[in-house]
């Protein structure tokens, strides 16, 4: 960008028409043609300038040597910085004023900086092009000293101090600082390449801070202006320099010393008022000066100085150092409300400085009042002051009549309790209170003030809600667009309030005040009518259409019905800020019609950007997060987002947004919500005539890949979702299945099979049909999808949904329905392959499980009757052989989709009994975790991560939230959701619409995953005797993992700390030898172990009862006590690096208890010097005897 | 804070940029972003009259003023509002330096000066100087008030 205005700023520079001042001097001209030979390569050739030598001073011999200088600078730079080539302005008739013909203009006129010419020469043509290059070289800085010195001229001065404070305040980075313009090279580079007179930033930095403390601390009266400029420029200095920052606090306030304790009547009305006495002129700049600089400094909370200093500085007769001084303590009250409120003190009280504020002409210092106000009056450190509390509160409440909006407008965010970015229900619910309550109590509180105070316009007291609904409405009848658009936001503030209030129960309040408010409110209304003839007829007319009752709600639907309007506002963004406030006002108990047609007629225009859109969209997820029992409403939202506009909205975080939702829905909204998804791929309405959505969608977006592709991305998000979501939501799993056995067996025939499937449960048989559909059209990867999708619900679905996809799959392998379906898939112009659908390769496997799935059912029947008929006992090893196979389905199973392993049973129900009794047997815990292929390969994380579990069908459930909120983490959309919710937002826009950068945010895991996942463990005993209908349904990542480590039935697997658990793997490929067999899924073989381990069952509790992570705490300090002794020698020396480490002298004799991630746990004989017997040592450390 | 203060013109090109607190990694994109919110939205739009965008909790208010475009990016305390206030400060402190709504030329012949009147009114990030004398007497080094 700064590149194609090289051209249009070099026109500047180009147009002049005065000759380019360096020409008029003699000894520069010989090197200007050196310059200007270079145009093609560089824009600017530095002329460096020795530090401390007189400019001017032997030119004709350095000369030569500029012309070496700026043939290896210009070398130099067109090696660093071969795109800036092009910059250079291609016109020939005017030459342009390089930037080195400027610093040399600068050297030689600083030199005769007495003579006007020069000076003249300087304001009107050096200084200005100098602004246009983006940074200043170093090098110039002494002569800008120099000038700064000798110069009378104020205007070149001015520009001097500019020019100093960009000095200073340039990182250097680059030579990419804040100034803008033409891009000039990094100069400390360029210096530390130029080795003759190289001057770089780190040279001439600490002279021109010298200088420019000198002179900030100059008291003569006539100085006093450039006191004030070079105190500015010192602050523009970044303030990592620590060295510069104690220079600036020690001249601050070294000047507010003497300036600043003289608090002066302020002449109200005129302000900076001309003909005050020349003292208390010069005092009023220096405290102004030296108060902005103070606010640029960083805050200093502790020092009793820096606060006294800025209180004082409210009284303080300039109007913008008041505001600097409102400023700093607003800020400072948000840390340390008590030491503020005490420092103001009387200032607060009637005729105080802070009264003044009120009718001080600048907004932001009212502003500041208010959150300065805002922070005292909500103070819990002032409790035991109510009296001051409620000054400031007063204070506050009087802000809400401000003539300025911005002012009014931040009154009303501090009633409602939003100060910061942090969200607080409980403020926001207090705020919410707050706003409705004072209907009930503002009279007699108000009246007081009002006498007092608000001698204006004094009126009978009025409901706070009132004022500010009648505020917000007059502001919605604005032209301004920001004002429009504050307001909205302001109306999407109240609504999180209100959301808040609602989540934390306070809706009884709000409801009480309808009734309990009648009679005073009709009073109140009366009044309000009579002081207010003009009232906004919306108002009196809900109020009639209310019975007269002028009622919170009443107020918020007239308010609500001006909002509505504003969606007519050409800006977009006007309209999305409106939208998010509707959204936020809608509550659950409100009809959605109405917002859901505004939502559906915007979106149809297309000027919306996909930034916008997809903020709205995340909306819908805070809004979500606010009140979970609008999901059924919000994913009604999101379907219109879908239909209408598919190319532009996100589908990682519709994606999302659908999960949660899902989630949150509950047990009745759960068929609705996944209803919502499937519509997604009915994209778009099909058109008449046409039976097949996906492929008239493939027409209608042939013209426009971009969003045909995102519509293909959208359709993919849906088709993944509802193969991991549909037994979820239909509450339908093959280990729940009250199908007796035998049952889908008999039902072969397809037709009476889908007909009991759709009888059994419409939404899944829904799904069902839905993703079949995509399986068969759609785009290949669409159909991969969907065919992953059936697989995954055929695996966890019981009868005859299994079955159904069964055959499905089957004939969609091979294409035995090719010739009914072929007319479908003409229009995707793709090879359908030899499998008719392409999708062999992909099935066969998908279709051996499930086939041997059934055959193992099969034959366990077989088994089963044999052993009925002959009326025997299962053997030992016939129930072995029965527990090989179902471990090893479930393996095969694992690998296609998550499945609770311990209440999985792939070969049918009936064989529960049998692996029961095998297990009890054998004492084996029903998840075995070794036996998952995923933790055996150490893929579990991933794994577990990235699959949803299914989780428990009925209620909102510790394990189900944590399930669901473990599974978030999975996409870059959460990042996206975590820093909306974050109220984050700094970053730049991307406008090309690219995917965000997405980065690591933890405060929606905080928020949900952490903290569910913590109480869920501990309460996870309670939850399954809760006796929901799958009680001990491992659907969460947390236990399933743990529950692994219960099954592990081995005392010497758990050979690692519980701070390790999910790197056991490691640790147990490397344990005691027997763990050979550990890629064979047979793994409860009687342990080759002889009497000590067989008595170490006896002492393990039983991990089918017991839950694993808690069984795992106890196993390992038996594990530690009574390890399957190994022994090593210390091969060198070790010192312990922490508590947990134990130092090792080389030689010594140790016994290795176990091995973590590389580390030995170990003990030894004796004590060692530092009185530890045992602990951690590195592997290598050791040579295993 | 104040982000970012840009003057761009007609064409998009950018005349004066004013960044703090903004990474120099994401100074490119918002830009690009203001240069295109400008083309999209300013065709036809009046002299000074304020338009409003906002990207995650950042506003952006702009507005053209002759030939030349203002963007004005702030968050926090610089809401829209906010920002309408600076940018309020911003186009007289221009109009007054150029006498009119200037054309680019006059806008570039001058740029000196707005410099200097951008350095009174945003200093590191906040809002400094609103009053007009005050700028004029301020980029004239004399003092803010006189006697």
């Amino acid at each position: 960008m700064a590149d194609s205005s090289g051209t249009t700023l070099m026109d500047l520079i180009t147009a002049d028409p005065t000759p380019a001042p360096a020409s008029t001097l003699a000894p520069a001209a010989s090197s200007a043609p050196t310059s200007a030979s270079y145009p093609a390569t560089t824009p600017p050739a530095v002329l460096p300038t020795a530090l401390g030598k007189p400019v001017g001073e032997k030119k004709s011999k350095r000369a030569a040597l500029m012309q070496i200088q700026n043939d290896t600078i210009s070398a130099a730079k067109s090696a660093l910085h071969p795109v800036r080539a092009s910059i250079m302005p291609q016109k020939q008739k005017k030459k342009p004023v390089s930037y080195a013909q400027l610093a040399r203009s600068i050297h030689e006129l600083a030199a005769t900086c007495d003579n006007k010419k020069s000076v003249r020469q300087l304001v009107n043509h050096v200084f200005p092009k100098l602004a246009v290059y983006n940074s200043v070289d170093p090098s110039l800085a002494p002569s800008l000293l120099m000038l700064n010195q000798q110069c009378e001229d104020r205007s070149v001065l001015r520009y001097v101090y500019y020019y100093l404070a960009r000095i200073l305040s340039d990182t250097g980075a680059q030579g990419l600082s804040t100034g803008g313009g033409i891009p000039t090279p990094n100069w400390d580079a360029l210096a530390d390449i130029d080795a003759v007179g190289g001057v770089t930033r780190a040279d001439v930095v600490p002279r021109i801070v010298e200088q420019l403390t000198v002179e900030a601390k100059n008291s003569e009266f006539e100085f006093h202006a450039r006191r004030l400029q070079s105190l500015k420029a010192l602050t523009s200095a970044p303030s990592t320099n620590s060295e510069i920052l104690s220079r600036l606090y020690e001249v601050v306030f070294g000047i507010l010393e003497k300036v600043g304790d003289n608090p002066q009547k302020r002449k109200k009305g005129i302000f900076g008022a001309k003909g005050g006495d020349r003292d208390s002129v010069i005092r009023s700049n220096l405290q102004y000066g030296a108060l902005s600089a103070l606010r640029r400094l960083p805050l200093d909370p502790g020092n009793p100085a820096f606060l006294h200093y800025a209180v004082n500085g409210i009284s303080f007769a300039d109007p913008v150092a008041v505001r600097q001084a409102l400023e700093i303590v607003s800020e400072l009250a948000t840390r340390d409300p008590y030491a503020v409120a005490m420092a103001l003190g009387k200032h607060v009280e009637p005729g105080g400085a802070l009264q003044d504020v009120l009718h001080l002409n600048d907004v932001l210092a009212r502003v500041s009042l208010a959150r300065l106000c805002c922070a005292i009056s909500r103070a819990r450190a002032l409790d035991e002051r109510p009296d001051i509390r409620s000054q400031f509160n007063s204070l506050l409440y009087q802000l809400l009549l401000d003539p300025s909006e911005r002012v009014c407008f931040e009154a009303i965010l501090c009633v409602i309790g939003k100060y910061d970015n942090t969200e607080r229900t409980e403020e926001r619910a207090s705020g919410w209170y707050r706003l409705t309550r004072e209907i009930l109590k503002l009279p007699d509180a108000s009246s007081k003030e009002s006498s007092k105070d608000k001698s204006q316009k004094s009126k009978r007291p009025q409901p706070l809600i009132k004022l500010v609904m009648r505020r917000l409405e007059s502001s919605f009848r604005s032209f301004s667009r920001p004002v429009l658009h504050a307001a909205a936001r302001v109306v999407q503030e109240m609504g999180k309030s209100r959301a808040a209030a609602f989540s934390v129960g306070l809706q009884d309040v709000d409801e009480g005040a309808h009734v309990n408010t009648f009679a005073d409110s009709a009073d109140l209304n009366d009044s309000d009518e009579s002081a207010h003839p003009e009232s906004i007829r919306r108002t009196s007319s809900v109020s009639n259409a209310a019975a007269g009752r002028d009622t919170t709600a009443g107020l918020l639907a007239s308010l609500m019905e001006v909002v509505r309007t504003t969606v007519a506002c050409e800006c977009v963004y006007v309209r999305a800020m409106v939208i998010k406030a509707l959204i936020w006002m809608q509550s659950p108990i409100d009809s959605f019609d109405e917002l859901g047609s505004i939502i559906a007629s915007e979106l149809s225009d297309p000027s919306w950007p996909a930034a916008l859109l997809n903020d709205v969209l995340l909306t819908l997820h805070a809004r979500f997060k606010a009140s979970p029992d609008m999901a059924v409403t919000l994913l009604e939202i999101a379907r219109i987002f879908a239909t209408k506009v598919p190319g532009k909205v996100d589908a990682d975080v519709l994606q999302l947004l659908w999960k949660t939702c899902l989630v949150g829905a509950g047990p009745d909204g759960k068929p609705k919500a996944l209803e919502a998804v499937t519509i997604v791929l009915d994209l778009p309405p099909p058109q008449p005539g046409s039976t097949l959505g996906i492929t008239s969608v493939d027409r209608v977006f042939a013209s426009d890949p971009k969003s045909a592709l995102a519509l293909q991305k959208l359709v993919q998000a849906a088709v993944w979702f509802l193969g991991e979501n549909a037994n979820y939501a239909a509450s339908e799993y093959a280990w729940e299945s009250a199908t007796p056995p035998g049952t889908a067996l008999m039902m072969l025939d397809a037709d009476k099979m889908v007909a009991a499937a759709s009888s059994r449960n419409p939404t899944l048989a829904g799904a069902l049909t839905r993703l079949q559909r995509c399986a068969f059209s759609g785009g290949w990867e669409i159909r991969i999808i969907a065919a992953q999708a059936l697989t995954t619900m055929a695996i966890r679905s019981g009868e005859p949904f299994r079955l159904q996809i069964y055959e499905f799959l089957h004939t969609l392998a091979h294409g035995g329905l090719q010739t009914q379906f072929s007319d479908m898939h003409i229009s995707n112009g793709e090879d359908q392959g030899a499998s008719g659908t392409g999708l062999g390769v992909l099935l066969s496997p998908m279709i051996k499980v499930l086939d041997e799935m059934y055959r193992a059912q099969d034959d366990l029947i077989k088994e089963i009757r044999i052993h009925d008929n002959a009326k025997k006992e299962w053997t030992d090893d016939e129930l072995k052989k029965l527990y090989e196979t179902h471990e090893r389905l479930l393996d095969l199973v694992s690998l296609f989709c998550y499945v609770p392993r311990a209440k999985y049973l792939p070969l049918g129900p009936t064989s529960a009994k049998l692996i029961d009794i095998y297990r009890s047997r054998h004492n084996i815990s029903a998840s075995t975790g070794l036996s998952d292929p995923a933790v055996a390969t150490g893929i579990s994380d991933l794994l577990y991560e990235s699959k949803p579990a299914p989780a428990e069908p009925d209620t909102l459930d510790d394990d189900l939230v944590n399930a669901w909120a473990a599974n978030l983490g999975d996409a870059p959309a959460m990042n996206r959701v975590n820093e909306f919710l974050a109220g984050d937002g700094m970053d730049a826009p991307e406008v090309d619409e690219e995917n965000m950068i997405s980065r690591p945010s933890i405060s929606y895991d905080d928020m949900w995953a952490k903290t569910l996942l913590e109480s869920s463990e501990l309460e996870e005993d309670d939850a399954r005797s809760m006796g929901s209908s799958s009680p001990d349904s491992t659907g969460s990542v947390e236990t399933s993992i743990s529950s692994h480590f219960g099954g592990m039935s081995y005392p010497s697997l758990f050979s690692s700390r519980p701070s390790t658990t999910d790197k056991a793997q490691t640790s147990r490929g490397s344990g005691p030898s027997i763990y050979e067999g550990l890629g064979s899924p047979i793994r409860e073989e009687p342990p080759p172990y002889s009497s000590p381990v067989r008595q170490r069952y006896g002492s393990f509790e039983n991990p089918l009862s017991g839950n694993g992570s808690q069984s795992f705490g106890s196993q390992d300090d038996e594990r530690v006590s009574s390890g399957n002794p190994q022994f090593g020698t210390a091969l060198y020396d070790f010192t312990a690096g922490g508590d947990d480490e134990l130092s090792l002298t080389a030689g010594e004799e140790v016994e290795i208890e176990y091995e973590v991630d590389g580390w030995f746990y170990v003990k030894k004989k004796r004590p060692g010097r530092d009185g530890k017997m045992a602990g951690l040592v590195p592997v290598l450390y050791v040579n295993q005897s | 804070m104040i982000l970012a203060v840009l003057f761009a013109n007609a064409e998009g090109n950018i005349l004066i940029e004013r960044f703090h607190g903004v990474p120099s990694e994401e100074r490119l994109h918002w830009r690009s972003f203001l240069v295109k919110l400008g083309a999209d939205n300013l065709k036809g739009t009046k002299n000074e009259e304020l338009l409003v965008a906002c990207h995650k909790s950042v506003y952006i208010v702009y507005t053209v003023l002759g030939d030349v475009s203002i963007y004005v990016v702030g968050k926090d305390e610089y809401d829209e509002l906010a920002l309408s206030e600076v940018i309020f400060v911003i186009t007289s402190a221009v109009k007054d330096v150029c006498g009119k709504p200037p054309t680019e030329r006059v806008f570039l012949d001058k740029y000196g000066r707005i410099c200097l009147c951008l350095d009174e009114i945003v200093w590191k990030g906040y809002l400094e100087n609103t009053e007009k004398d005050r700028i004029k007497r301020l980029i004239r080094l004399k003092p803010p008030t006189e006697y």
